[in-house]
């Protein structure tokens, strides 16, 4: 359980305040309601680039990094297909460092030329070192334009391509900020040993006077259903196929989310999930062989990879899935087993309670989904999944109709290269 | 009125709490270190043994007998192992490094009586199935495989060798011929002389009380699993006479980087004061290498320089992976870099920031139960005593611009560093 208060500022930031005095350190937490789905298709990789350039100083203050070192604090941050999320740690004395930081990138950048052209380098050197130079690393970049053929969530955070990044302009980089950096965009998350008054009050001084950017809602276009199985084929440089199968799932704040998830953890979370005892330790006929969700906020994927042993065929590798598949359509999960994967959610939840930045980016992330009180809700949504409702949603997830399925092939080496 | 281009006041960091674990021992005199702190009811037990790829007798024994303890023990099949622990939400880590085989287990503390009673079987009875071997060997043979593939990888293997020579065990030399030479006997063997009580020490973490040593004398204080311990081996380094390394892989578009060099070890007076200036160099966000040549230059993701303090040797390492039109132009950046930290002190503005910064870092290595744990063995593995940590603090408030010129005129002489480039060009004006 995590106790918070929360308020919201005149000009529509939500402030939001957990109080831990287990720790000598304060996170500050900034979560923007913008990422990659908000791009225009021709300019994929923008949300992310972006997030590099709010570390390129901000209207007032030329540096972030430097005062913020000064004051013994830390930082980071990450671009997801639903989010941009900023987060810094500090001894809690040097708390208003982080408003002081914080605030000045929400109210305007430097947009600086010279930030731009060296972390549009950055970026494309990072574009590299993920993807392009990586085994298996364009494999999400496919899987995803497999899979979604309108929504946005057809392309990568990293971006699509290369080029994108390369054409970015500063009135584009511009235009975005005010379109999306904006209070009544952001959530603000404070944990550590702080009381919420303080909080409320350094948040009106430093962030009260940025002005509301009346922020549109977003309209992304929603996925159609898919009536067809979708098959892609690549021919890679890596030491061994791998098959990917990704099956249309539910949104988050779908009461279906969790059995979905769930059902992933009785697939493949641990050594005695089914597919590893079975396909994997029984059979041997894969070496790897994990499922797993997306975990985007709209309608994601459930996502079934492996790798198959030496000897094993792609296609034979997908019938042995489809069985372990078939058999959570066929017959419920016994009480046990339910049992046995609520207690391990249950447990993760613990363990993740343990940290306070880790709090304080859970709370902003699901403050972005809906409510900040769903991290408290959730051992309870997990506990009253029955194995009838995983039996009902594995019916409605693994269809074939549903599937997209990419086979990753191997370039053998005794293959002359045309 | 809010001036918005001066940062508020910064507090200097004066008091930090640092939690020391207490040691206790088990009648048959495993040291037991406890870090009682925490408000989760959250157990972290780390099993410490002497087991790493130091004391192997071949490639992989260490890593593969490490990674069989949770493959079956005389009480618990493989499947009966991963059941228990998935059934009630805890976690088995294995991991062999160049010294420790480490067995560490994380659990609701509600659940620590059962799960201690399984660790305790897997821990002195591991029964080393032929099966499950197989299925792991298979299953690191492909990792193997994958992880050959990436530059980094690669550079790494070719820096360790370099600076060790391939005969030293902290030289990283798998083939994948070598997942066939394993045998199981070879890995009962290594198990039977390094797994024992008298080869073990133990840390606990978390809400833990008397109740927790009870349970830990109760399953593991006993005479029943004390066996002859190994005599040490010893084994000198021999480094390659040639400082430039170049490992061929065909069609990458960037390459990795390694450079580095011999660096003293944690007990050696300049240790606290050259942390200091390796992380001037490459070691934090601000730093010279980072500044330079990600901030400035554009070539790099990212840069960095640490220290890899090891049992027997450490090094400084610079690690980065770069376009392969950049290759030349970083090493050209990094050697000026070091230069610089040699003929210009650094300013005080610098020297200020990199201090509060590491007495930041400082703080959140004493922060919570685990990190705590992680901060005492770091100096328990070198038998170090928490005078290490107020000796770091003294230096770190102390240190001024000279003394850590005069260190990277003794430390930072690019010509003493090796090299390794890992990629499809060759960089030929280097060799």
């Amino acid at each position: 359980m995590i106790h918070f208060e929360r308020t919201k500022l005149a000009n529509g930031l939500t402030v939001i305040v957990h109080q831990d005095k287990t720790t000598p350190m304060v996170a500050i937490d900034v979560c923007y309601n913008v990422g990659s789905r908000d791009e225009h298709p021709d300019r994929t990789g923008f949300a992310h680039l972006f997030e590099h350039l709010m570390f390129g100083g901000s209207k007032h203050i030329p540096s972030y990094d430097e005062p913020l070192q000064k004051a013994g604090g830390d930082n980071n941050a990450f671009t997801s297909n639903d989010l941009t999320n900023y987060y810094l740690t500090l001894p809690k004395n040097n708390i208003e460092t982080g408003f002081w930081l914080e605030s000045d990138r929400m109210l305007e950048l430097a947009f600086s030329k010279s930030s731009l052209e060296v972390q549009r380098n950055v970026v494309i050197e990072e574009f590299k070192q993920r993807t392009l130079n990586q085994p298996y690393g364009d494999v999400w970049a496919l899987l995803r334009q497999l899979a979604y053929k309108v929504h946005p969530y057809q392309w990568p955070t990293i971006g699509r391509e290369i080029s994108h990044i390369e054409k970015a302009t500063m009135q584009q980089v511009k235009d975005f900020f005010f379109a999306h950096y904006a209070p009544d965009n952001a959530v603000l998350v404070v944990a550590g040993d702080v009381d919420f008054d303080k909080v409320v009050t350094l948040a009106d001084r430093w962030f009260g006077p940025i002005p509301n950017r009346a922020v549109k809602p977003r309209s992304i276009p929603q996925e159609p259903e898919q009536t067809e199985i979708r098959e892609q084929s690549v021919v890679r440089d890596v030491p061994n196929d791998t098959i990917y199968m990704a099956y249309h799932m539910p949104d988050r704040l779908d009461p279906n989310y969790y059995a979905t998830d769930l059902i992933s953890d009785v697939l493949s979370n641990g050594n005695s999930s089914r597919m590893y005892l079975n396909l994997v330790q029984k059979e041997k006929m894969f070496t790897e062989l994990d499922a797993y969700l997306s975990g985007d906020n709209e309608p994601g994927l459930f996502v079934v990879s492996g790798k198959p042993s030496n000897g094993i065929s792609l296609e034979t590798a997908r019938k042995a899935i489809e069985k372990e598949l078939d058999r959570m359509k066929q017959e419920r999960v016994s009480e046990y087993e339910l049992e046995k994967v609520k207690n391990k959610v249950e447990a993760n939840i613990e363990y993740s309670e343990m940290n306070y930045l880790n709090k304080a980016m859970n709370l902003a992330t699901n403050e972005i989904l809906q409510d900040a009180d769903l991290i408290n809700s959730q051992v309870d949504f997990y506990r009253s999944v029955t194995s009838a409702q995983i039996q009902e949603v594995a019916q409605q997830i693994f269809r074939t109709e549903n599937c997209s399925v990419l086979n990753y092939i191997a370039k053998k080496s005794e293959h002359v290269e045309s | 009125m809010l001036n918005r281009k001066i940062q508020p006041t910064v507090h200097p960091i004066e008091h930090i709490d640092m939690v020391q674990a207490e040691k206790r021992l088990l009648s048959n005199g495993i040291p037991v270190y406890f870090v009682n702190a925490g408000s989760q009811d959250v157990v972290k037990i780390d099993f410490i043994f002497e087991a790493g790829t130091w004391f192997q007798p071949a490639n992989l024994v260490a890593s593969l007998c490490n990674s069989m303890l949770e493959e079956g023990s005389s009480n618990f099949s493989a499947a009966e192992i991963g059941e228990k622990f998935d059934f009630y939400g805890a976690y088995i880590q294995l991991m062999a490094d160049q010294n420790y085989g480490n067995f560490n287990i994380i659990s609701l503390g509600k659940y620590l009586p059962t799960i201690l009673e399984i660790t305790e079987n897997m821990i002195k009875h591991s029964v080393f199935p032929q099966y499950e071997l197989e299925v792991l060997i298979d299953k690191n043979k492909q990792k193997f495989l994958l992880e050959n593939q990436k530059v980094k990888t690669l550079c790494q293997k070719k820096f360790t060798q370099v600076m060790f020579g391939e005969a030293h065990p902290y030289a990283i030399t798998n083939k994948i011929e070598d997942f066939d030479q394993v045998s199981r006997e070879m890995l009962v063997e290594f198990y039977q002389s390094f797994y024992h009580s008298g080869n073990c020490r133990i840390i606990a973490a978390g809400q833990v009380d008397e109740s927790v040593l009870a349970l830990l004398e109760a399953h593991f204080g006993g005479a029943d699993w004390q066996r002859n311990t190994i005599e040490t081996p010893y084994y000198e380094v021999s480094p390659d006479p040639h400082k430039f390394h170049h490992v061929e892989k065909a069609n990458g578009i960037q390459s990795a980087v390694r450079m580095g060099k011999f660096w003293v070890p944690k007990n050696h007076p300049d240790y606290h004061a050259l942390s200091v200036l390796v992380t001037i160099l490459g070691g934090y966000f601000g730093s010279r290498l980072m500044t330079n040549i990600r901030e400035e230059k554009g070539y790099t993701y990212g840069i960095g320089s640490f220290v890899l303090s090891l049992k027997h040797v450490s090094y400084l390492i610079i690690t980065t992976e770069v376009g392969n039109e950049y290759i030349e132009p970083t090493l050209n950046e990094i050697a000026i870099e070091m230069k610089r930290l040699q003929t210009e002190p650094v300013s005080e503005n610098e020297l200020e920031t990199v201090k509060s910064y590491l007495l930041g870092e400082f703080l959140r290595d004493f922060d919570g139960p685990f990190a705590l744990a992680g901060s005492f063995k770091a100096i328990n593995d070198f038998d170090l005593d928490y005078s290490f940590y107020d000796n770091y603090l003294h230096v770190l408030r102390n240190i001024t611009s000279e003394e850590l010129m005069r260190l990277a005129q003794q430390y930072l002489n690019p010509e003493d560093f090796y090299t390794v480039v890992a990629g499809s060009t060759f960089p030929t004006n280097l060799t």
